[in-house]
């Protein structure tokens, strides 16, 4: 069965789900991106040309502090760690979030 | 916060660009180790893994964007990879740096010595905004005239006027300093103690002079040392003070040192010493020297207008304080002329002399100049913008591949603008370079007997080249952008010689045309300038300059009365007679070109000689014709036996015996000089060809005769002396043997009559030298660029051109295809060219000597050259072209 294509992101929700998929613990981009596949049922593909600039964007604001580790399969890898900063930051995101979903719902229904 | 995680992040700048690459690194793989495991091919799952991940390069360049200031990142990557590329081709950077150099070199020059001309405010004077030069003006036989200079006058302007806060006398003289064998000509500062109060200048040694020593009757003999004469004569030693100097006729006790780099009003003749007015006006002045009007001592009043007085105040204020002098002098001798016949009238001036109504002669050549360096660094960068635009194209193929590489055209054309800008700072560095040379000239030719001063290493001038250069490699950088700007990507990549049309490039066209016109202009300048200079030389002085040394006595102190004075002068004549390589020698009182003496002069049957014009003389010995070279026309030239008691002679010249005696025998006619009434009634012997003795130009209504020398001031002026060999040789030897002569303190100075003569001269030199030198310039520039315009328009058909001779086109064939194409290049920058300089013309013609601005000789002669130099800068190329191997002109790509 032919997978439906990926869905866009809406602008500026890739900083959220990021930041959301970093609060089960610190994990490296190629994690970051495979959790958001998955956990979207492949839905948002998120590609490199946007992750890496947007997890050097987090770096820069203090939401994600970056650490060189070891990944499962022994390999280098830089891990990225949720920083108070960041978990206030997503709280703000999710809440930001709600209330435009709620906004287009709203109008999607009643309209 | 964010700053300093900048901060950090751009001190580790390259240990995080290999951590991004690693990370991307670690990405991929375990991207190719996913789909390994999902059952593809290890070497399938590579080649898939990195065609998912797309352009790396763009997202890296996108997340190292994100730490901002990411236009500096680029321009510091731009900037090296520019530095990269110059280095690799020497002979583009080496080109391109020496052409900028001259055209930023030439305007910075120029603008260092207008700024110091026109601009800038004497150094510490303060608040020089409101500090003013006075000229005072009165009106004698209608005609009005400069006037002031005498002391008296000076005090009553400073006492009568109102409108200032500050005042003081200044005059820059040429004074002997020092004594015996070390004795030179310096320029000296003459100023009433007020001047030092114009200025913020505290002295590094001791004091200034104060009001109570600098006034008459009995001022001190004091003198303030200028800080380089103090480091350079006295090695900055502090004992200085309290030590004697010899200036002039005073000895004079050094009291304090000026600070490093002042100079009072006087930059390009920096005084080497400060000396009271009244002290040097006593030693040089009559007994009466305070309160005659009838002794100038060339002083120039300064003032300091108060607040809230206007200029026009000032100089209302200036001419009721002149009228009320004049009112003074008038009661005091009631025979002079009156107030209203005088008309007398003041100006209150910028301080800065070249502001003012008398600027001096330099300054008009100046200004042109100017304007001449400015079309230099246009051609310049014209010259530039073609070879940078010329590089753009043949990297065109590069440029494609990396923007198809993903690099944006912004960074593109911010890369070329890095590399123009660059281009051009490095060019301004080595234009000021040889500005600081240049200028050393420019100032020599332009302010001449000036002390050597460094005028390019200030602020300023440096400020002013850096701005040009930058204005310069914006402009040159941008050139190769528009060339960009239309370019297809794709075309591009596929472009080879193959295509067979060579796109030429409108701009590359355009600024070919622009520099040959530019070049044009000049060259036409420079054809105009060699022709007035010729026009210059080729006039007949009424003498012969060349090998003449001017022989002037410089008494000081020493008193003689005039029978000694007599004395000295024959003593003198015949020492210089007898030093080897002398031709001959005569006394003369005055020198032309330096100011002549003129009496009146009563003729009978003309009531009023004075209104046929003005009649100068010079008293001389028999030889004066012989050393000046002076024919004599009719009559003879005076004898030995023409002397005190001997029937009075003169010789006129020939002009004055025409208008004096129209249709008679000069000779032996009767001339009254001066006051005698009675009957040394002065016949004329001789009449001699008449000279120039004031400027150039055809003077009329200037008349011109001689007296020898025993029968009129015979004590008055120096020697006139010709030499058989090079006078620069004679004239040590001369010094020497003369200065034995002279008693005490008094010596003599010697200096070839050239220079003075010269000096009238100047402006054509300066004018044909610098429009030919910057014409060949232009010229040379111009060659470059036609050359580089043809050699890259071969290169682009060469394709075309194997065609050609693969069909049986002949060599010259393929030559004259090429030549003709440079040279109606060259035809359309004449046409250009020649319509800007015939337009130009009306207002160079002024400057020209005996010479139209509109020669067609001058017009034909560029356009020969030009079109001769189109013809040699095409010649290798066609040459190149013609000797194309059809096979392999085809074959190629």
């Amino acid at each position: 069965m032919p997978s439906p294509p990926p869905a866009e992101l809406l602008p500026g929700t890739l900083d959220l789900l990021i930041l959301r998929t970093l609060v089960r613990g610190p994990n490296h981009g190629y994690g970051i991106a495979q959790r958001v596949k998955e956990l979207s049922r492949d839905v948002f593909q998120v590609g490199e040309s946007s992750l890496y600039p947007a997890l050097q964007r987090l770096t820069l604001n203090g939401y994600v502090k970056a650490e060189w580790g070891v990944s499962d399969n022994n390999r280098r890898a830089r891990y990225y760690t949720l920083t108070p900063a960041g978990r206030k930051q997503l709280v703000a995101e999710e809440r930001e979030f709600e209330r435009i979903v709620g906004a287009i719902r709203l109008v999607l229904e009643l309209a | 916060m964010r700053i300093l995680r900048r901060l950090a992040y751009w001190l580790r700048l390259s240990s995080h660009h290999t951590e991004l690459v690693n990370e991307v690194e670690f990405h991929r793989a375990m991207v190719e180790e996913d789909l390994v495991k999902r059952g593809m091919s290890p070497a399938t799952a590579r080649i898939e893994a990195r065609r998912t991940m797309g352009n790396d390069t763009a997202m890296r360049e996108e997340a190292r964007a994100v730490w901002l200031w990411p236009s500096l990142e680029a321009l510091w990557q731009d900037a090296t990879y520019t530095l990269r590329d110059l280095r690799r081709n020497p002979t583009f950077t080496i080109g391109v740096t020496l052409t900028l150099a001259l055209g930023i070199g030439a305007n910075a020059a120029m603008f260092s010595l207008i700024d110091r001309l026109l601009f800038r405010s004497p150094a510490f004077m303060v608040d020089p905004s409101t500090v003013q030069q006075v000229y005072m003006y009165r009106t004698s036989q209608g005609k009005e005239s400069g006037t002031g200079g005498q002391f008296a006058r000076y005090s009553d302007m400073a006492r009568y006027s109102t409108a200032f806060s500050q005042i003081a006398g200044v005059s820059l003289k040429r004074l002997a300093v020092g004594v015996g064998q070390g004795t030179r000509v310096r320029n000296v500062a003459i100023v009433s103690a007020g001047f030092f109060g114009f200025f913020d200048a505290p002295p590094v040694l001791g004091r200034y002079f104060t009001a109570s020593e600098d006034a008459p009757p009995d001022p001190a003999p004091v003198a303030v040392l200028s800080h380089a004469l103090w480091t350079t004569q006295f090695d900055a030693r502090r004992d200085v003070l309290g030590t004697t100097l010899r200036i002039d006729a005073v000895e004079y006790t050094i009291i304090g040192v000026a600070p490093d780099g002042f100079v009072g009003l006087w930059p390009y003749r920096p005084p080497i010493a400060f000396v009271p007015l009244t002290t040097y006006g006593r030693s040089e002045g009559p007994p009466d020297w305070a309160t005659t009007y009838g002794h100038s001592f060339g002083i120039d009043p300064i003032v300091r207008r108060k607040p809230n007085v206007t200029i026009a105040q000032a100089s209302a204020d200036l001419t009721n304080a002149l009228r009320r002098s004049y009112q003074a002098q008038y009661e005091g001798n009631p025979a002079g002329a009156p107030l209203d016949r005088l008309r007398p009238r003041a100006v209150a001036a910028p301080v800065l002399e070249e502001r003012g109504p008398e600027p001096s002669r330099a300054l008009r050549p100046a200004r042109w100049l100017a304007g001449v360096t400015v079309i230099v660094l246009l051609i310049a960068a014209a010259n530039v913008a073609n070879l940078l635009l010329a590089r753009a194209i043949r990297r065109r193929r590069e440029i494609a591949v990396r923007l198809a590489l993903g690099v944006s055209r912004r960074r593109l054309f911010g890369q070329l603008l890095t590399e123009g800008v660059i281009l051009a700072l490095v060019g301004g560095a080595a234009g000021v370079a040889l500005a600081v040379w240049g200028g050393r000239v420019l100032s020599a030719t332009f302010l001449p007997g000036t002390e050597p001063v460094s005028i390019i290493t200030d602020a300023r001038t440096l400020v002013f080249s850096g701005l040009v250069a930058l204005g310069v490699g914006l402009i040159t950088g941008m050139a190769p952008m528009a060339q960009l700007a239309r370019t297809s990507l794709v075309a591009d990549l596929k472009s080879g010689p193959r295509e067979g049309t060579h796109g030429r490039s409108r701009l590359r066209t355009s600024l070919i045309l622009l520099q040959s016109a530019l070049s044009v202009v000049l060259l036409v300048g420079a054809g105009l300038f060699v022709q007035s200079l010729r026009n210059v030389r080729d006039v007949r002085l009424g003498f012969d300059a060349d090998s003449v040394l001017v022989v002037e006595l410089e008494m000081r102190d020493v008193r003689l009365d005039s029978a000694a004075t007599v004395a000295l002068r024959l003593r003198l004549l015949d020492a210089a007679k007898s030093v080897p390589g002398v031709a001959h020698a005569s006394l003369r009182e005055s020198i032309p070109f330096a100011g002549m003496s003129s009496y009146p002069i009563k003729v009978a049957g003309i009531d009023s000689v004075r209104a046929l014009g003005e009649f100068h003389f010079n008293s001389v010995s028999p030889d004066y014709f012989s050393v000046m070279g002076t024919r004599i026309l009719r009559g003879r030239a005076f004898e030995n036996t023409d002397r005190e008691g001997a029937r009075p002679v003169l010789v006129v010249g020939q002009s004055m015996a025409n208008v004096l005696w129209p249709g008679q025998d000069p000779i032996g006619q009767c001339v009254r000089v001066g006051l005698d009434s009675l009957p040394p009634c002065r016949y004329v012997v001789g009449v001699a060809e008449d000279i120039h003795s004031e400027s150039i130009e055809p003077e009329s209504k200037l008349f011109f005769y001689y007296m020898p020398a025993l029968q009129w001031n015979p004590h008055e002026g120096g020697l006139f002396v010709r030499t058989r060999v090079d006078p620069s040789v004679a004239q040590e030897p001369l010094r020497r043997a003369l200065q034995r002569e002279m008693p005490g303190t008094a010596f003599v100075t010697v200096n070839p009559l050239g220079n003075i003569v010269g000096a009238k001269m100047r402006s054509w030199i300066v004018g044909a030298t610098l429009f030919t030198a910057f014409g060949v310039l232009a010229l040379v520039l111009a060659a470059v660029g036609l050359y580089s315009v043809i050699a890259y328009n071969v290169t682009q058909r060469k394709h075309e051109l194997g065609v050609r001779l693969a069909l049986g086109a002949g060599r010259m064939r393929v030559v004259r295809i090429i030549v003709l194409e440079s040279v109606r290049f060259a035809l359309a920058g004449v046409a250009l060219g020649s319509v800007v300089a015939w337009a130009a013309g009306n207002s160079i013609g002024p400057l020209l000597f005996d010479q139209s601005p509109h020669d067609v000789v001058v017009f034909g002669t560029v356009t020969v050259v030009l079109v001769c130099v189109a013809v040699v800068a095409s010649w290798l190329p066609a040459l190149r072209a013609a000797g194309l191997d059809p096979k392999t002109a085809l074959q190629a790509d």
